[in-house]
């Protein structure tokens, strides 16, 4: 183990000594600093919009540092008609969404890694998982739309549930399917010989040893809920409005309310950023394996 | 037949039986979330269907919903300009984030903070991206106005001028998604072989040398991927635009998602909206297919 990480290290320094300095080290410096400038400063506009009293965020020359700092605007959206419930109607579609679509999803990855069928069979599913990973959503829009107007969905949170898990399902199985693919097989088999069929070994020897890729696809599903807005403006109407159709109407209703705007982005950012950081390694693992594999 | 034999046979079926089980959720999900409602959509292009009427029903008219994609100029503009807002933006995106990935690859603390706050434009909403740069790029009170005065360049309404918007939606999409390349790109420096490097740099190659002979050749498969996965999405831009620009000045930023949003959510063409809807995915796929064939004859000449 020891070895291992050692030898990812010295590959880690090697590379970073020869790409770092392709183009000498003050192209470096100043490549980095400006890419880093370019990013962080409209997270800082943001951020210190949020503080800013109304005369400052609408002022004209702009004001680079505010002058006075202000929760005003945190606490306008938080009394805002329903963003309380607007936040809560993000969290229930984004945590079933993950939850159903984990579940599901890894059990059709196994599946299609470890079960009995035919190469073919593995094949044309495969195929259809991976396009439906591809088309636009949009694509389905007026379908669904119907759809659920038909069954009086619209509205409604498990007309969005089902909608991001279905999203979600095609990222998971492809995510899950190289995570279960690098479990030993000779593992399964010596489960398989002690008689432990399918299933238990689906949820006691494969799962356990898979968390990681398990995280990983959890918070790129989670983070896709969070975030989706196609759906959640055609599907609601306003009991199931979920944060992105909340920050999209500002645009809309009321022109210039930058501050609460920006708080309310602020407020959406926060459980997006503490899960993130809380599993970064995760989650970098899983967007480069969703890449490569792609 | 003896015993074992018996058991082993039982076990397989058993094991066939559990394997569709645990795909069957999964087929009956996407079924008909996915699936079914594509059907439906093809279905619903060969009809005149206007669903704002509450009693209206579907008049079959053949193709004609895809004759007359012919015919809409309109489409004919957002077609153009999802195009060049693809090419431009993800050209873009690719060279600075495989540049980015290259600087930020050390093994230094400070390069880690930095790849980690990089992390943040990936996982906000896209809405709040777009209503953030609209606020900052906004005439009067924008602070991109403000900062570019101290270079010179003059005031301006970069959204409302058709000749600065879509330079503008494309800033955005690079500011967006250059952290994604950046962080896909270096998972793939990371993981090239040292011994190649190292063989390179003991016969005294330069820098330079090893990274356009020996790096890049290594590497360009996984960035054709980018660039596939990159240019599949840019496509389905939809979150950005509708809140920055909603298509406008004029159709200046038209792209297609958001041409069939409107008119299948503002017009409630259903049929038409579908006919598009088809001819969208067509292409999408046919796109893709020809990426992968040439990843695959890339991957053949490295190997």
């Amino acid at each position: 183990m020891m070895a291992k990480k050692h030898r990812i290290d010295a590959n880690d320094s090697m590379v970073h000594e020869i790409l770092g300095n392709v183009w000498g080290s003050p192209f470096r410096i100043v490549f980095t600093a400006v890419l880093m400038l370019l990013v962080l400063f409209p997270l800082y506009w943001l951020f210190s919009s949020a503080f800013k009293i109304r005369a400052e965020y609408l002022a004209n020359p702009p004001l680079l540092i505010p002058h006075v700092f202000t929760m005003e605007n945190i606490k306008t959206v938080l009394s805002m008609n329903g963003l309380g419930r607007q936040f809560m109607n993000s969290m229930i579609v984004s945590l079933s969404s993950t939850a159903i679509s984990l579940l599901f999803g890894s059990m059709a990855a196994y599946s299609l890694v470890r079960g009995k069928f035919s190469n073919l069979t593995r094949q044309i599913f495969g195929l259809w998982f991976m396009i439906q990973k591809m088309y636009p959503a949009i694509a389905t829009a007026i379908p669904i739309y119907l759809v659920m107007r038909k069954l009086q969905l619209i509205d409604t949170l498990p007309a969005l549930i089902i909608m991001n898990t279905s999203f979600n399902l095609p990222l998971v199985i492809w995510l899950m399917m190289g995570f279960f693919a690098q479990v030993p097989i000779e593992m399964e088999e010596s489960a398989r010989i002690d008689g432990c069929h399918f299933l238990s070994r689906f949820f006691y020897v494969v799962f356990p040893v898979t968390k990681s890729g398990i995280v990983a696809a959890g918070i790129l599903a989670f983070v896709g809920a969070w975030n989706e807005f196609l759906f959640a403006v055609i599907l609601s109407i306003n009991k199931s409005k979920t944060l992105p159709v909340v920050i999209a109407g500002f645009i809309t209703d009321k022109g210039l309310d930058w501050g609460p705007m920006a708080a309310t982005s602020l407020i959406s950012l926060l459980p997006v950023l503490v899960l993130v950081y809380l599993c970064q390694k995760q989650f970098v693992e899983g967007l480069a394996m969703g890449a490569v594999k792609g | 037949m003896n015993g074992t034999e018996i058991r082993k046979g039982n076990r397989g079926r058993g094991e066939r039986l559990w394997s569709w089980l645990f795909l069957l959720p999964t087929i009956l999900f996407l079924g008909f979330t996915a699936l079914l409602p594509l059907l439906y959509s093809l279905y619903l292009s060969l009809f005149q269907y206007k669903i704002n009427l509450p009693n209206a029903v579907p008049k079959f008219i053949g193709i004609g919903n895809y004759l007359r994609m012919l015919q809409d100029k309109n489409l004919g503009v957002s077609v153009g300009n999802t195009v060049l807002f693809a090419v431009v933006s993800v050209s873009l995106e690719l060279v600075l984030g495989l540049l980015a990935a290259m600087m930020l690859c050390g093994t230094k603390r400070i390069y880690r903070i930095f790849t980690s706050l990089l992390l943040i434009p990936m996982i906000m909403a896209p809405v709040a991206i777009g209503t953030l740069f609209r606020m900052m790029l906004d005439g009067s009170t924008g602070i991109i106005n403000y900062l570019l005065h101290f270079v010179g360049v003059p005031q301006m309404n970069w959204l409302s001028n058709p000749k600065t918007a879509m330079p503008a939606v494309i800033f955005v999409n690079v500011w967006q998604l250059i952290p994604w390349v950046c962080i896909i790109t270096m998972a793939g420096l990371k993981s090239l072989p040292q011994d190649a490097l190292e063989a390179a740099r003991v016969d005294g190659a330069k820098n330079r040398h090893i990274f356009f002979q020996i790096v890049l050749p290594m590497i360009s498969p996984l960035l054709i991927i980018v660039l596939m996965l990159r240019f599949v999405d840019a496509f389905k831009v939809f979150d950005t635009i509708y809140t920055m620009t909603n298509g406008g000045p004029g159709n200046a930023t038209e792209m297609l998602p958001n041409y069939i949003y409107k008119q299948g959510l503002k017009f409630f063409d259903a049929g038409y909206t579908a006919a598009l809807a088809m001819a969208f995915v067509f292409s999408m796929t046919i796109v893709s297919f020809l990426f992968l064939r040439w990843r695959k004859a890339v991957e053949e000449r490295v190997l």
